[in-house]
């Protein structure tokens, strides 16, 4: 409720306005003032309050008893309007008192529902702004699928794909609608979409973790292989509601697991032949390098006895010539012979370096097929040392002939270095070195021991027979891993002091 | 022309084996039949003794150590080495043989050869050798004579044995008919041309892409 000098003058308004109207008014009906005055009062009271209300019947009940109820003029009341003046006055109060209550009833009303209201309002703005965070959280999630560099999607519980991300919808090369209807099996090989759907389908009814390789076709028509793997959500009474699943691009694994199946094949299938095969190439290589010379020298021979005339001099050198490449000829023949009889033979002083050399013609072809390039670093001055040449030069070929196994599946250069030197006047190291992955250091010790072997083909007796021709050449056998990478084979040759 | 081509260079055959051995007796083999040869033992020697002009042809062992004898000839002609190469090896297998002859051998010897068919190889070598300097040395004449044009004698050059007339050249370069005349005359005879004929088939062969007669 108000108080103070706002009920008085809205009051004194609406009784001023209802006294100017019924001057006029008094004119044409009789008494008219009753109806404009209550009109005063009700307004009063419906805008002013009570106070207002009681103010109005205070100021109309003077103003009716002074203008309108005789004696006119004055305060005062006749008595034959006395009674007609105190109903004015009692229903004036009854109609100020029920419009205010009325009015009072109508504010708490209205406060109630303005009250109602801003809560509404306030609860709304609650809504929209959490509506908002969530559209912002799932914004983000959204683009963190996309930008993630993987495959994923997001399939119903019977696997029918509800979402790709950008990366798979980039691969696949078909659009996020496209996909939604289509099964996913259709952008597998079929040759793998059988065996995926087995999984696929154990997994559904499992409700299990999936995962199996696939070549998936690519927008350019081209298979590449990918690792699925799908995880279900369980709704809260376990039911699967969604899988999830992401594809791991494998492609370049697959193809270096292919690439190694298919070099281990070949070196299988080497180590088989070159026993038979490649032994005869290459000395029929080793045998027709020195043929041709000899060849060659007798036409030349034959020219140079054809002139006119005859040039004896150069017919004769080149006699020498033949007579020289010949020897080789049948040096290679006799090496040969010697190599697969095995008979026991006598020592007999030899050249290290040329021994080498002999082995590394021996080995040319094979290094050649094989992609290897045979570095020799020989020593000047190597002293001749009383050795079993067979045997040493079986030793040099073991040892080369795993430096080159080693560097089979080299991508890098494949060299091997066959080093001579002189350590005393009486010995002599002989390094055998490759550029393979080296020997792995919990075998390091056991490589000499017979039947050990890391070949699937090896009889494991290689080495071991190296070391026991070494030593019966008062030298040793070792083998030591490169800082650079690569084994090391190094042995000596020495003359027992008898 | 061919007289001062063969008065100038002398063709010889270079031999690239990395067998000493096969080096001697081939250049044994050449001395006594009056061929002049020089060998090397590897790809790389043979490079770095390559003397721009050289003229005869290349005895080549196929299979290399390093290289391959097909890689080497692929290299040569990359850096510019347009020499006949006769390959050696001792292995016929025929993949081989084939990959060396698509890429331009001439010859392909199985080790040990006959001196007929060698002789015959290195006589083939030579003649595509000298017709392949002839070629270039007439290519070469006429670049000169090209170059010793004026820019504007060279355009009514270009329009004459196009097949334009005198008239046609003068309206197309804005010139009167007297000076294209001039031109054209100045033209024949720089180029030493007796007829228009001669002088189309001049320009033709200098546009035609450079290679050995075979």
């Amino acid at each position: 409720m108000e108080y103070g000098i706002k009920p008085a003058a809205i009051a004194g308004c609406f009784v001023l306005v209802a006294s100017l109207c019924t001057f006029p008014l008094q004119r044409v009906i009789a008494y008219p003032f009753v109806f404009l005055f209550y009109a005063a009062i009700v307004g009063s009271a419906w805008y002013g309050g009570a106070i207002a209300g009681i103010v109005a019947v205070a100021l109309s009940s003077i103003v009716i008893a002074y203008f309108f109820v005789p004696p006119l003029f004055s305060i005062s009341v006749a008595k034959e309007s006395q009674s007609f003046f105190a109903a004015f006055v009692v229903c004036a109060i009854a109609i100020s008192i029920v419009s205010s209550a009325r009015k009072r009833a109508e504010n708490v009303f209205r406060n109630a529902r303005d009250q109602l209201e801003a809560k509404v309002q306030e609860r709304t703005a609650e809504l929209q702004r959490s509506n908002q965070e969530i559209k912002e959280s799932e914004r983000q999630l959204r683009m963190l699928t996309e930008a993630i560099p993987q495959q994923i999607w997001r399939a119903d519980a019977s696997g029918r794909i509800e979402y790709c991300n950008q990366h798979l919808r980039d691969y696949i090369g078909k659009s996020a609608d496209s996909l939604q209807s289509e099964i996913f099996f259709s952008i597998l090989h079929s040759e793998d979409a059988p065996l995926f759907r087995q999984g696929w389908e154990a997994a559904l009814m499992v409700g299990g973790k999936f995962e199996a390789e696939a070549r998936v076709q690519g927008a350019d028509g081209l298979y590449r292989w990918f690792l699925i793997r799908s995880i279900p959500q369980r709704s809260d009474d376990g039911q699967i509601a969604r899988w999830y699943g992401i594809h791991i691009d494998i492609e370049e694994r697959h193809r270096a697991q292919q690439k190694l199946i298919l070099a281990q094949d070949e070196l299988t299938r080497l180590s088989r032949t070159l026993s038979i095969a490649e032994t005869a190439a290459s000395i029929a290589h080793e045998l027709n390098q020195p043929m041709t010379a000899v060849v060659t020298h007798a036409y030349a021979c034959r020219e140079w006895l054809r002139g006119d005339p005859a040039n004896l001099e150069k017919a004769s050198a080149t006699a020498e010539k033949i007579v020289q490449e010949s020897t080789r000829a049948s040096a290679v023949v006799k090496r040969v012979r010697a190599l697969f009889r095995n008979e026991a033979r006598v020592r007999e002083s030899t050249d290290m370096n040329r021994l080498i050399q002999e082995l590394s013609g021996l080995l040319r072809d094979e290094a050649i097929r094989r992609g290897v390039s045979i570095r020799l670093a020989l020593a000047r001055e190597l002293p001749r040392l009383e050795m079993d040449t067979v045997q040493i030069q079986q030793v040099l070929l073991n040892l080369a002939m795993n430096s080159m196994d080693a560097m089979m599946q080299n991508l890098g250069p494949r060299e091997i270095t066959i080093r001579s030197e002189k350590l005393k006047e009486s010995e002599i190291l002989v390094t055998v070195a490759d550029k393979g992955s080296g020997i792995a250091p919990d075998i390091v010790d056991r490589i000499f021991e017979p039947f050990f072997s890391t070949k699937t083909r090896g009889m494991g007796m290689g080495l071991a027979i190296c070391r026991s021709i070494i030593e019966s050449h008062d030298g040793r056998l070792w083998a030591v891993n490169s800082p650079d990478g690569g084994a090391i084979f190094q042995f000596t040759v020495r003359v027992s002091h008898e | 022309m061919s007289e001062i081509l063969d008065a100038e260079v002398r063709e010889r055959v270079f031999i690239v084996d990395d067998d000493a051995s096969i080096c001697d007796g081939l250049c044994n083999l050449l001395d006594a039949v009056g061929i002049d040869a020089e060998s090397y033992t590897s790809a790389e020697a043979f490079c770095e003794g390559w003397r721009d002009g050289s003229a005869g042809c290349l005895l080549l062992d196929a299979r290399l150590p390093g290289i391959s004898g097909v890689e080497f000839q692929e290299q040569m002609q990359a850096s510019g080495i347009h020499i006949p190469v006769i390959f050696m090896t001792a292995h016929g297998d025929m993949p081989m043989v084939r990959r060396v002859m698509k890429a331009g051998a001439v010859e392909f010897l199985i080790k040990p050869f006959q001196k007929e068919e060698l002789l015959r190889a290195i006589e083939q070598a030579f003649a595509y050798d000298r017709a392949r300097r002839k070629e270039d040395s007439i290519r070469n004449s006429i670049r000169a004579r090209i170059d010793s044009l004026t820019d504007r004698e060279r355009e009514v050059m270009v329009m004459v044995t196009a097949g334009m007339l005198n008239k046609q050249i003068a309206a197309n370069l804005n010139l009167s008919e007297i000076t294209v005349k001039l031109h054209r005359r100045h033209v024949m005879d720089r180029m030493q041309a007796s007829s228009l004929a001669e002088l189309v088939k001049m320009c033709e062969r200098f546009k035609a892409p450079a290679r050995i007669h075979r």
